[in-house]
């Protein structure tokens, strides 16, 4: 079941995020489930999962109500409907994402008036091409691959700016980051540390890995898209998606381990024991 | 370094499974068998609490309001664009 149809074609598949993306090298076979796709509670998603085929649509509009997705609205005869009632229906479901579009877009624009002239054309584009999203299908979704679209195609065009990343030298620069952390690993203290960053360094850390990465974290831990959607989003094989989901929550663990060394949180939990770790001091 | 090996052979692997978790990318018995294991190994519990707590750190930082005129301006222009007919 896809919940974002691959039938958007307004748009040109944007190849160059696929330049230098290494294919997944994965072992096993991962299932994806969509109906938990919004939340982050594992045994609430085993529970979709335990449901299965046999899902009414019931259960799946209520799954995906409790799941933060508005139901679908039903009985849309895109084909009668007038110019009129499709810019009403535009507005009532359309309109409510604005501002999570616009927080995607500060994560790709570098800065409010850029993010917001985003927006502004990703939505004219969306609405000249509603005719085309079909009813029922993951609207926020659908609303962020064109949104992404806009960026790659017209505004990063307009930044006049290299392709942030190449993959061997991030993979350099992580892998010097990587020896200077495993050597300690994080401690449960510096959980606390960490917590106590503040929004903009969470936001630098987040701005200063390279950008395919940067929205692939954003997508699933900010929006909690499945894979399948950001796969969708971005255009780009789930391997992929799940590749630099990978790599980008690495590099901004590090970063922000960093950011709260610098800060000097990590001194003060450095000799404290985690706590509920005195049962396995002794194991091996 | 890792030591336990519940969830994987290597640190990488076992990051990839508390992400897949987390993710809700896993089958029910997947989920079952990392629950058990969090429950039993503090090494690899703390992997999860870190990572729960950076998750739910970008998610609060990365949470803002469009500018109060953005909506209004967006209205305004698709006022003025005539859909295309299906």
């Amino acid at each position: 079941m896809s919940l974002v149809k691959d039938d958007i074609n307004l748009l040109s598949p944007a190849q160059e995020w696929e330049a230098g993306a290494a294919a997944y090298p994965g072992k096993r076979k991962v299932t994806v489930d969509l109906t938990a796709m919004s939340t982050l509670d594992p045994a609430v998603a085993a529970m979709y999962e335990a449901v299965g085929n046999d899902a009414t649509p019931a259960a799946l509009a209520a799954a995906g109500e409790e799941a933060g997705q508005p139901a679908p609205e039903p009985e849309v005869d895109v084909e009668s409907e007038s110019a009129e009632e499709r810019r009403l229906r535009f507005e009532r479901d359309a309109m409510q994402y604005v501002d999570q579009l616009y927080s995607a877009a500060m994560r790709m624009a570098r800065n409010p008036a850029d993010a917001e002239d985003l927006v502004q054309e990703a939505y004219t584009k969306a609405f000249s091409a509603f005719h085309q999203y079909k009813p029922g299908t993951n609207l926020k979704a659908w609303l962020y691959r064109i949104l992404t679209n806009t960026y790659i195609n017209l505004y990063r065009k307009r930044q006049r700016e290299p392709l942030q990343s190449n993959t061997d030298t991030i993979e350099d620069w992580q892998l010097a980051r990587a020896g200077s952390h495993t050597s300690t690993g994080l401690r449960s203290a510096e959980v606390e540390a960490l917590d106590h960053l503040p929004d903009s360094d969470v936001k630098r850390a987040l701005q200063a890995i390279p950008e395919e990465f940067r929205l692939a974290v954003y997508f699933a831990d900010v929006e909690g898209f499945a894979y399948k959607e950001i796969s969708d989003i971005m255009n780009t094989p789930i391997g992929t998606v799940m590749s630099r989901l990978h790599r980008g929550r690495k590099m901004l663990r590090d970063m922000l381990a960093d950011y709260a060394a610098e800060r000097g949180f990590k001194a003060a939990g450095e000799s404290t024991p985690a706590p509920g770790s005195d049962t396995q001091e002794n194991r091996i | 370094m890792s030591d336990c090996q519940g969830l994987g052979d290597c640190d990488d692997a076992r990051m990839e499974r508390i992400y897949e978790y987390l993710d809700g990318a896993l089958t029910r018995d997947d989920v079952a068998e990392i629950k058990n294991h969090l429950d039993d190994c503090s090494e690899c519990l703390e992997q999860y609490d870190l990572e729960c707590v950076i998750r739910n750190m970008v998610k609060r930082s990365c949470t803002e309001s469009a500018p109060e005129n953005l909506k209004n301006s967006i209205l305004d222009r698709i006022h003025g664009i005539r859909p295309v007919d299906a």
